[in-house]
């Protein structure tokens, strides 16, 4: 039968008002509903006809969803809200700037205002050969098209592969990590909590998803602890454009430092790996050592350690090596 | 060189820059083209904006391989489905045939040009059948239930990979565009294989170069390199670069009375119809074209896409208006591309910058359909902008199974402006000298020549260049010497660049129409068959008709974009040609038709014609006296009948405007006219280009911080427009250099970067805030107003700048390829030589 | 029922890509099945088994009291490929049931010590042992006639009593040679797609069609040894079978179980040999050629 990559299919499209009910009709439909939040990764998939589902949830209407609460513990970010909200935040510009700085540059200010963090951290990879609607391990097929002799692989992983070697996309992921972020998920069986860094899967685990949302399961908030407040913050993405493009590697850190030694770190990674990537060797190296040049090239030296580049993306070992140095010691102009 | 044009230099030198408007009331002023409101108010109507009633929606299947032929196709099921209302397929497209256009050119079949839809498609997305439906939704639903079952055929993707030993050929009949003997300018296929000798030095990351079939020289090639201070031998290569116009080519057509009314977007209303017409195997008269707005052309959209004919056949078979709407994958498929070109330059140079020989081998993607001139042109902009005394100029355009090619804004011109600059740039380090100098003395001038001897002996030349001045009042509102002395240029990781870079292309063709009416209600109306594709050129021009009667902008209405509204043969906006082309029809109609009211006037109130003047909206007698308004003149020029109202024809104009001129007979005082100015020599638009970069060693990233394009192209007609054109195409050239792309993975020749995320076209925030241009304003000595285009010209000196201030920043051995992203500048800044593959197609 | 997983491949051409995981229950379901229906036969339908008279018994005083049947390096050889082929059906199966690991690691390694497992006894019973002796002859065929002649109440000899081993035996081996041969083979060339220390990695080998077929037979023959595997350690488990499990384990049956059940002239033990441990022989007559 023809292919054909245009008009999104016909589907019931249900539109619940409160988190229960979403939970509740996402139970009742079970895989065969697809989660829309701002629409930006789902319509891909939909106009491609790549994606059809039966249903749609459409999670726009539910209002607990949308909003950031400040207290003593911390922040609690609806998982609808939107981008622009989060970068625009006062109390998360003033002592949780990482994440500011990280959402505001995702992608173009169009899609910040209707793209959502829960969306942004939920998001498929963008693998060309994965989006374009070839049969790739990821999408139920035997082969991973990217890493061939001749595949053309300049965006995806030097760490973490898997027979599939698609990268995370997300910009905030990293950002959340650095932040000890707790997410927050409901379901018909109830409510749990995981860390920042386990709700992303690798292929390893499985191929066919990026974190562990499973059928009935709906993120309803991000909770960023305290502990981090007013640490020192870094975030950093390189692209091709200035606007509206995915990150070729993110690196996003939270650090404090007394008496001039790095008392704690946490620092990860986006675009390097098919799960935005926790530097837990980075993060035990550094600690209680100066914040100075020297730890920052070993820190740098040591991220890039056991990755394996592609034809096209060997300039990522260099760059990862880069940014984390950065992390620590600071850019050159800065130091 | 002649002594002739000897002269010309001299005086050439002694032009200097000039206030844009000095002397005129109406051109070199900026004021709101006619079509502004309508387009920033959204009530502009574009192609998709049309409906007609009982209006059908068609969709296309594309072909999923890059080469393959269809041997079945079952469409039993979609045909059932409730909305489905028809199928078109390849055999009922009206096949390659002989063909006489109204102007009695006879246009000969070409068996290998493309069809609306085809049997044997010979690139992925090529579309093979259309499906007519009530709604779209139909459309898919249905293609998705028909089956199409495909031979897979030998392709290849590669030109380079075309040409190694035992390698598949993009089509059967050979993989390489051969001219045919003069004097046909048609080109036949054949199988060129080179040898794996021919292909050991690609290990050294050196272009290989065995037989080519296209070869031509001038000067002593080999004495120029003997005695040369300094030899480079370069390999480069330009990337494949879709179009991406924003409107893709949506179409809508249906039939009325035997005549069929299409709607699409085009560079041309006037020259789209003969194109209908011999796509459609029908008369000329028989096509009403629509055109009123069109979202970007680049080239791609001259006369239209033999795509548009796929409603038109479907609205006859199923006796239904059908519009086709086209997606952003669908037009990245159909929307044609400008060929890379992989070049091999060997250029010598002696102690003091001047170029004394230059060698260029090409190798030229022809793209799936038809051979292309961009490795010819390639040459002639080399030899015009940087005038070797001695040059040789090979090339193999070759046949692959990818999207079908089309000019793109300086076809041929851009990569040779790409692959000669970072040459210069690398001279001007190794010989110690600045690279403004370098240039200055390369520098072409006057009356320039260009490309190898004609059949009589002699070289071209172009009309004027004023380009040197262009470089030195370019530098200095660059601040061009203060910036090369800040000093360190390294702060942190972040290193300054600072790039120059020379440019021209063709600024313009002659020989069109222009018609107008004076209406007896006194109002000038201006018909126009130019394409209106975004630029304001396209009303700009009709003010140096409205500059010669001197009435006032507000009384000019300017009649465009549908053929049934009686439209003369006017030129297309393609190829830079319509400032110049048409501000000399404009002045000829306007003379025209000062002429005529004079006559008239006379006619009526006694005298000579000589006795009178036109100015203000009236004719009167010079001097005081008798005269008329232009209400009275028009409703007198009825009276009289004849050559006034248009009962009679200026016999010089063309065949298209004399009907058009017949339909408007008795309207008003009707005046057309053809531009028949004479001109020595061909008309260039020139550029000096300067940027200066930030360049981020340990990200590779680069920020283009500052941009100015100086531009030599005549008379400033209209400024801002000017400056958009400027800027705009400097932009695409930037986007040339910073990032827009293919990617097509070669095991299956199918691309994977088919939307704007990936493909990645410049964005505004990818060039400086403040980008500066301006303009000489000198006119040009060899056409009336002087105005040369700009469409083109900017596009390669936007590109080159930037790769030649990256190379000031970080070295010569960073790139050998665009785009020029941080994954090569990483890479190669750390190992010290280029580390990205330069022949390599499509990474 | 879906038994292939069709996929659309880049050139818009139905290839397939592997079975319905689907199957893989269908594989449980039928070894579950069978062992049912197995289970009421043994209790309820077959009666005593009935062995024609041994026409040459060997003297019982020849015969040891512990009858050797698997020397160490078979039953090595055995526990291995268990272990290796266990090991395959829970990384490749448990996955597509929903138990999310790191499978594919595993799945190889253990594939690659099957594959040298097998190898090792394909020359080792070749060259070392009664390479015959686990294939059906013309007397296992007659006998098989025989018994089920006589189940529906058909006059028919009764039969011998089974060489070194019972028909059923031999058709599972043969049927897991089939089955074990269709993994390896499809399974080496699988290792091509994926990044593995042994092969470079070349997944445009085949074609689309191919490739795909490969997978297909790859996974049936997987299902096929889900259900060859369950009826295997149900038989390994019966209470009659203990023995033979058990010489699987120790390398002797009891004199008693091998008079009972072998037939001396098919199963012809060397005397020379016979009070030596198990492991120190390897002559045609009485050593093993172990598969089940």
């Amino acid at each position: 039968m023809a292919v054909f990559r245009d008009v999104m299919p016909a589907f019931d499209l249900l539109q619940p008002d409160s988190v229960a009910e979403a939970t509740r009709l996402l139970d009742q439909n079970g895989a065969g509903a697809w989660i829309m939040a701002g629409g930006l990764d789902s319509f891909d998939w939909l106009k491609d006809r790549i994606k059809k589902p039966q249903v749609l949830v459409d999670l726009s209407g539910i209002g607990e969803l949308k909003g950031i609460r400040v207290s003593s513990d911390g922040v609690e970010i609806g998982a609808m809200t939107t981008l622009t909200e989060i970068a625009d935040h006062p109390a998360i510009q003033k002592n949780y700037s990482v994440l500011s700085d990280a959402v505001s540059v995702v992608a173009s200010p169009q899609i910040r205002n209707q793209g959502t963090l829960g969306g942004n951290v939920s998001q498929d990879t963008r693998c060309w050969y994965y989006r374009g609607g070839w049969p790739c391990y990821r999408a139920g097929g035997n082969i991973c098209y990217a890493d061939t002799p001749v595949g053309r692989n300049r965006e995806h992983a030097i760490f973490g592969a898997d027979r599939c070697v698609a990268v995370h996309p997300s910009d905030s992921a990293p950002a959340l990590i650095a932040l000890d972020a707790k997410f927050v998920i409901r379901s018909a069986k109830g409510e749990r909590t995981v860390d920042a860094e386990d709700y992303f899967i690798g292929p390893d685990v499985d191929i066919t998803r990026l974190n562990i949302l499973g059928p009935g399961d709906l993120l309803t908030a991000i909770r960023i602890p305290a502990a981090w407040s007013g640490a020192k913050f870094y975030f950093e993405k390189i692209r091709d454009r200035n606007v509206w493009d995915f990150p070729l590697m993110n690196v996003a850190s939270a650090m404090e430092v007394n008496g001039g030694s790095i008392s704690r770190i946490r620092i990860a990674a986006s675009a390097v790996a098919p799960r935005p990537m926790r530097l837990r060797n980075v993060e035990d190296a550094v600690t209680g050592k100066p914040a100075n040049a020297s730890t920052g090239e070993m820190a740098g030296n040591l991220a890039v350690q056991g990755a394996v580049p592609l034809q096209f993306n060997g300039y990522k070992i260099p760059l990862m090596r880069n940014l984390v140095k950065r992390a620590i010691a600071g850019a050159p102009e800065a130091a | 060189m002649t002594e002739m044009a000897a002269v010309e230099i001299a005086k050439a030198e002694d032009q200097k820059p000039r206030p844009f408007g000095a002397g005129y009331k109406l051109i070199g002023k900026d004021y709101s083209t006619n079509d502004l409101v309508a387009k920033v108010t959204g009530t502009a109507k574009y192609a998709e904006d049309f409906r007609a009633e009982g209006m059908l929606f068609c969709r296309l299947a594309l072909s999923p391989m890059p080469h393959g032929r269809v041997k079945r196709i079952n469409a039993e099921k979609a045909l059932a489905m409730p909305g489905v209302r028809g199928i078109l397929t390849p055999d009922e497209v009206p096949g390659h045939a002989n063909y006489v256009n109204d102007n009695g050119t006879m246009i000969k079949a070409d068996r290998f040009s493309e069809l609306a839809l085809a049997d044997e498609p010979m690139y992925q997305g090529e579309p093979i059948l259309a499906v007519a439906a009530v709604d779209e939704l139909t459309c898919a639903e249905a293609i998705e239930q028909i089956e199409i079952e495909m031979e897979p055929l030998p392709f290849n993707t590669d030109p380079l990979d075309s040409l190694r030993p035992g390698s598949a050929n993009a089509r059967e009949e050979g993989n390489v565009w051969v001219p045919n003997a003069a004097p046909s300018r048609d080109s036949h296929l054949e199988a060129v294989k080179w040898t794996d000798d021919d292909f050991a030095v690609e290990k050294e990351g050196k272009m290989p170069m065995g037989h080519a079939p296209e070869e031509w020289s001038y000067g002593d090639v080999d004495a120029g390199f003997r005695n040369a201070a300094l030899v480079l031998d370069e390999t480069f290569s330009t990337e494949d670069v879709s179009h991406q116009c924003l409107e893709p080519r949506t179409t809508m057509a249906y039939w009325q009375n035997g005549k069929l009314y299409l709607y699409t977007g085009t560079q041309s209303t006037m020259q789209t119809v003969p194109a209908i017409a011999r796509w459609m195997h029908m008369p000329e008269d028989k096509v009403v074209f629509v055109s009123e707005y069109t979202g970007g052309g680049f080239g791609s959209k001259i006369t239209g896409a033999q795509t548009l004919v796929i409603p038109a056949l479907l609205s006859k078979k199923l006796n239904a208006p059908v519009m086709m709407r086209i997606s952003r994958e669908e037009e990245h498929f159909i929307g044609r591309a400008r060929p890379g070109i992989r070049a091999r330059t060997k250029v010598g140079f002696a102690r003091d910058g001047r170029i004394t020989a230059l060698d260029m081998f090409l190798v030229s993607d022809a793209g799936s359909y038809g051979s292309n001139g961009d490795g010819g042109a390639c040459a002639q902009i080399t030899s015009l902008l940087y005038q070797p005394p001695a040059m040789r100029w090979r090339n193999i355009t070759v046949a692959t199974n990818t999207l079908p090619r089309s000019a793109q804004s300086a076809p041929g011109g851009m990569q040779a402006i790409a692959i000669v600059e970072p040459i210069l740039s690398k001279a001007a380090r190794k010989l110690g000298l600045d690279q403004v100098a370098l240039r200055r003395v390369n520098c072409p001038e006057g009356k320039a020549e260009f490309g190898p001897p004609r059949p009589d002996g002699k070289r071209g030349y172009v009309t004027s260049c004023f380009l040197k001045q262009a470089l030195d009042e370019g530098a200095r509102q660059f601040n061009w010497d203060a910036r090369v002395a800040r000093q360190p240029k390294r702060v942190g990781s972040k290193v300054r660049g600072l790039g120059v870079a020379l440019s021209t292309y063709h600024g313009g063709t002659s020989g069109f129409d222009g018609l107008l009416v004076v209406t007896p209600e006194g109002r000038v109306q201006i018909y126009s068959g130019i394409g209106n594709l975004g630029t304001e050129a396209f009303i700009d021009v009709h003010r140096a008709a409205a500059e010669v009667l001197d009435v006032p902008w507000e009384a000019v209405d300017i009649i465009w974009g549908d053929t049934s509204k009686n439209l003369p043969y006017s030129c297309h906006s393609g190829g830079s040609q319509t400032i110049h082309a048409m501000t000399r029809a404009g002045h000829a109609v306007g003379l025209e038709c000062v002429q005529r009211l004079k006559e008239v006037a006379a006619k009526s109130l006694g005298g000579e014609a000589a006795d009178y003047e036109v100015a203000n909206l009236r004719v009167a007698r010079k001097g005081g006296g008798a005269g008329m308004s232009f209400a009275q003149a028009a409703q007198a020029a009825i009276k009289l009948g004849g050559i006034y109202d248009g009962h009679d024809v200026n016999p010089q104009v063309n065949g298209y405007t004399k009907h058009s001129v017949a339909q408007l007979a008795g309207t008003g005082l009707v005046a057309s006219a053809r531009d028949t100015f004479p001109h020595d020599g061909d008309s260039f638009s020139f550029l000096a280009c300067f940027a200066e970069v930030e360049t981020d060693v340990e990200t590779g990233k680069y920020t283009i911080t500052d941009y100015l394009g100086y531009a030599d192209v005549g008379t400033v007609i209209h400024p801002a427009a000017l400056g958009g054109q400027i800027l705009g195409r400097s932009t695409l050239g930037i986007a040339h250099a910073i990032g827009q792309k293919w990617v097509i993975d070669p095991q299956y020749g199918v691309t994977v970067a088919e939307r704007f995320y990936q493909n990645k076209p410049p964005t505004i925030l990818d060039v400086p805030v403040d980008m500066k241009w301006n303009a000489l304003n000198i006119p040009d000595p060899e056409t009336p107003v002087g105005a040369r285009g700009c469409g083109e010209p900017p596009v390669g000196g936007g590109c080159s700048a930037i790769l030649n201030a990256l190379s000031d920043a970080l070295g010569d051995n960073i790139y050998q390829r665009v785009p020029v992203n941080c994954d090569t500048i990483l890479t190669s800044f750390e190992a010290g030589r280029p580390m990205q593959n330069p022949l390599l197609a499509h990474i | 029922m879906r038994l292939i997983q069709w996929v659309t491949d880049p050139w818009g051409q139905h290839v397939p890509a592997h079975i319905a995981w689907g199957l893989i229950w269908v594989a449980v379901i039928f070894a579950m099945l069978f062992m049912i229906l197995h289970a009421l036969y043994v209790a309820f339908v077959s009666g005593p088994r009935a062995f024609a008279k041994n026409t040459a018994p060997m003297a019982e005083s020849d015969i040891p009291e512990h009858v050797p049947r698997h020397s160490l390096a078979a039953r090595l050889f055995h526990w291995i490929m268990a272990a290796s082929m266990l090991t395959l059906l829970v990384t490749a199966f448990l996955p597509k049931m929903g138990v999310r690991f790191n499978w594919v690691l595993y799945h190889w390694i253990a594939g690659v010590v099957l594959t040298i497992s097998i190898l090792f006894h394909v020359i080792h019973s070749s060259f070392f042992l009664d390479f015959w002796s686990i294939w059906p002859d013309r007397i296992d065929l007659r006998d098989a006639i025989s018994r089920s002649l006589r189940f529906f109440g058909k006059r028919a000899p009764a039969p011998r009593r089974f060489a070194k081993y019972p028909l059923e035996n031999k058709f599972y081996h043969l049927v897991i040679v089939i089955a074990g041969l269709a993994v390896i083979g499809t399974g080496l060339f699988m290792m091509k797609r994926i990044e593995t220390p042994i092969f470079s990695r070349n997944p445009y080998l085949f074609s689309d069609m191919t490739w795909g077929l490969m997978y297909v037979l790859h996974g049936l023959a997987g299902v096929g040894l889900i259900a060859l595997v369950i009826v295997h350690i149900y038989m390994g488990v019966r209470p009659e079978k203990l023995p033979i499990t058990k010489s699987m384990i120790f390398g002797w049956m009891s004199r008693d179980f091998y008079l009972e059940e072998h037939d001396p002239e098919r199963w012809v033990l060397d005397k020379r040999n016979a009070d030596k441990p198990a492991s120190s022989r390897g002559k045609r007559g009485y050593a093993p050629s172990d598969a089940d």
